[in-house]
């Protein structure tokens, strides 16, 4: 049966899920530091918005926002002027409620950010149950993918630090109503579907893949069928409003669109950080990562449980794809490459995945911080993973071993309660989290906290161990600590100068493993002999920084 | 038509596959040990261990061995005099 959101007795559990979300998500979005690219966003957000202002003769927002431009400044922070590419859309709408809230804290304003960012990652979550319940037809089983893709450590982590997860949760709804465009091909879905694609190529451009991959789809789905007139009007409709929500959401196009649009892709290029990386505790250099680099980030830090059910779950549906394909008929009357609805919803997804993955190895996409620009991968990871126990379930009730209620129910306490406990154990680090099947050295051979999270943790320790008026800290990572500070109120801010790697002027020095130079071979963060080490935070097995402090 | 489509996407698809894994293999491999054997921070290294070396020699007493102090000698008069037979 399939589940009516407003007319089945399991709403009752689906409002419980979503209630309970958002009153974790107030008891706990301050406890997140600042991330090292918050005040970019904050800049970019009131850039744009500045912008804007000017064009449409706003003369009073307009001057706020100069004011708010002047006052954030970073001797490390990327000129916005020059990095000008990176979507507007959520950070300008944030800058607005900055200004209609008048929120001066600039940690106030910060922790709005993570709290929009963990509701719009709560709407793509549905989108997300409402394709798993489209497929599957089962409520038990949506509600254990949805509470997946929820519980997933690293993604709820991130949840609050918008960006990737920003990607995620909109990439889900978009996928939502490209599945809904394929089964009904109207102007409603397409005008939903172009407008959603649009606000997910203004986060991340590889988004391009989309209309085409709907293209294609669309000529499997209508071969030989007579109303190709039709069908390709309502596709250009697609493309045009997809242009249009595009050049509307993204101020960048404005002046002139078709230059800045491909300079969009020209210059990725030389945009894109060129940086080593810290991987199977070697230094590789992000432009020339191993074809291995998604799938070993995705296994060590994810649930291991997770991972195999993904892996087994594409696998099937690969099978089942070159299968059909093998039986391809010239003139069959239905399609080729599945049977019914639910199998093309599987091709679609499987499709898509394939894609973006070959995508990013053909053309050796320059990856850091883990596997986080591809965080949209979670959807396909939790799909397939249902996938592969609805398949068991199936096989199950056929073979009338066991009643599938305890599959389902087995699965979902194996799974959620392992996702819950790695969530409370490394709260408020869990965009950080690693499975513990791996031992202590593998897991330090990877980049920790990339986001310079543990910043505020480590200005806390400071606080509690230091009373001085005013404390020197050397950074010996490539973190830049000091937007971590903003995270305190302004006398805290006061109290602290970060020095960089200036060590011999410093009281304590701060250490991550993020570094973009070679630590085997360049010295540039190696801690000088007149300081020891007095502490270490670990979470688990993972290392996540150190406190040196110099000797008297 | 059906099935030239299919097998135009399986083209692809394998073509993409194959020239990743020959070209782009090699491609990647060769430039990535370039970049290794000239990057900056291998350059910086050897620096370090040059510094580290001439730190050696100076704290030591005898650096180089009489043996070996006499060949380089000779070798450095041999150079000097055919630098000036050829002046």
């Amino acid at each position: 049966m399939k589940y009516n959101l407003f007319y089945n007795k399991n709403s009752f559990f689906l409002f419980f899920v979503y209630f309970l979300a958002i009153i974790i998500g107030l008891l706990i979005f301050k406890d997140y530091g600042i991330h090292i690219e918050e005040k970019y966003h904050r800049l970019n957000g009131h850039y744009w918005l500045n912008y804007i202002c000017k064009i449409f003769n706003f003369t009073e927002l307009q001057i706020i926002t100069e004011n708010k431009i002047s006052k954030i400044y970073d001797y490390t922070l990327s000129p916005v002027k020059y990095y000008n590419k990176w979507g507007a859309v959520f950070d300008v709408p944030v800058a607005l409620l900055e200004i209609l809230f008048k929120l001066e804290n600039i940690n106030q304003v910060y922790y709005l950010k993570h709290f929009i960012s963990y509701l719009t990652f709560l709407l793509g979550s549905f989108f997300f149950f409402k394709i798993l319940n489209q497929r599957y037809k089962n409520f038990n089983l949506s509600l254990l993918g949805l509470i997946l893709y929820l519980t997933s450590p690293r993604i709820f982590g991130d949840s609050f630090l918008y960006k990737d997860i920003l990607f995620l949760s909109f990439f889900s709804i978009t996928l939502f109503f490209f599945i809904k465009s394929v089964k009904k091909f109207n102007y409603f879905n397409l005008i939903f579907f172009s407008f959603f694609s649009a606000i997910c190529f203004n986060l991340k451009i590889f988004t391009i893949l989309i209309p085409f991959l709907f293209l294609i789809l669309l000529i499997i789905q209508n071969f030989y069928k007579k109303n190709f007139f039709n069908f390709f009007k309502k596709f250009l409709f697609y493309i045009f409003f997809f242009i249009l929500f595009t050049y509307l959401l993204w101020p960048y196009l404005w002046s002139d669109p078709l230059k800045s649009f491909v300079e969009l892709f020209t210059s990725v290029k030389i945009d894109l950080i060129n940086v080593r990386i810290l991987f199977f505790n070697e230094y590789v250099q992000n432009r020339f990562l191993p074809t291995h680099y998604i799938i070993s980030w995705i296994f060590i830090s994810s649930s291991i449980i997770q991972s195999f059910l993904f892996l087994l779950g594409f696998l099937y549906c690969c099978v089942r794809i070159i299968r059909r394909l093998l039986k391809i008929k010239e003139t069959t009357i239905f399609n080729d490459l599945w049977r019914g609805e639910n199998e093309r919803i599987d091709f679609i997804i499987s499709f898509i995945f394939i894609s973006y993955f070959i995508f990013f190895i053909v053309f050796n996409a320059p990856f850091y911080n883990g596997w986080r620009l591809v965080y949209f991968f979670n959807f396909f990871i939790i799909f397939f993973g249902i996938n592969f126990i609805y398949n068991n379930l199936i096989f199950f009730r056929n073979k009338k071993f066991f009643k599938s209620s305890i599959l389902i129910n087995s699965a979902f306490v194996i799974l959620v309660i392992n996702n819950l406990h790695s969530l409370i154990s490394y709260h408020p680090f869990q965009s950080i989290y690693f499975n513990n099947f791996f031992n202590k050295k593998i897991i330090n051979g990877f980049e920790g906290d990339y986001y310079g999270l543990s910043s505020k943790h480590f200005f806390e320790k400071i606080l509690e161990i230091d009373k001085r008026e005013k404390i020197k800290i050397g950074v010996a990572c490539h973190t830049p600590l000091q937007r971590g500070l903003e995270a305190f109120p302004l006398h805290i801010q006061e109290k602290f100068q970060i020095i960089g790697q200036d060590y011999a002027n410093a009281d304590y020095v701060y250490k991550n493993n993020i570094s973009e130079v070679n630590i085997k071979l360049n010295n540039k963060y190696e801690i000088p002999k007149n300081f020891s080490k007095i502490y270490e935070f670990n979470i688990k097995k993972l290392l996540v920084y150190e406190i040196y402090k110099v000797k008297f | 038509m059906r099935i030239f489509f299919y097998k135009s996407l399986i083209v692809v698809f394998l073509f993409l596959v194959a020239f990743h894994f020959s070209f782009n293999y090699v491609y990647k491999r060769v430039s990535s040990e370039f970049n290794d054997a000239f990057s900056k921070d291998k350059i910086e290294s050897i620096k370090n261990k040059i510094r580290l070396e001439a730190k050696t020699a100076i704290s030591k007493d005898v650096y180089i061995n009489p043996e070996d102090a006499k060949i380089i000698n000779k070798f450095l008069d041999k150079i000097k005099s055919d630098l000036k037979q050829n002046n």
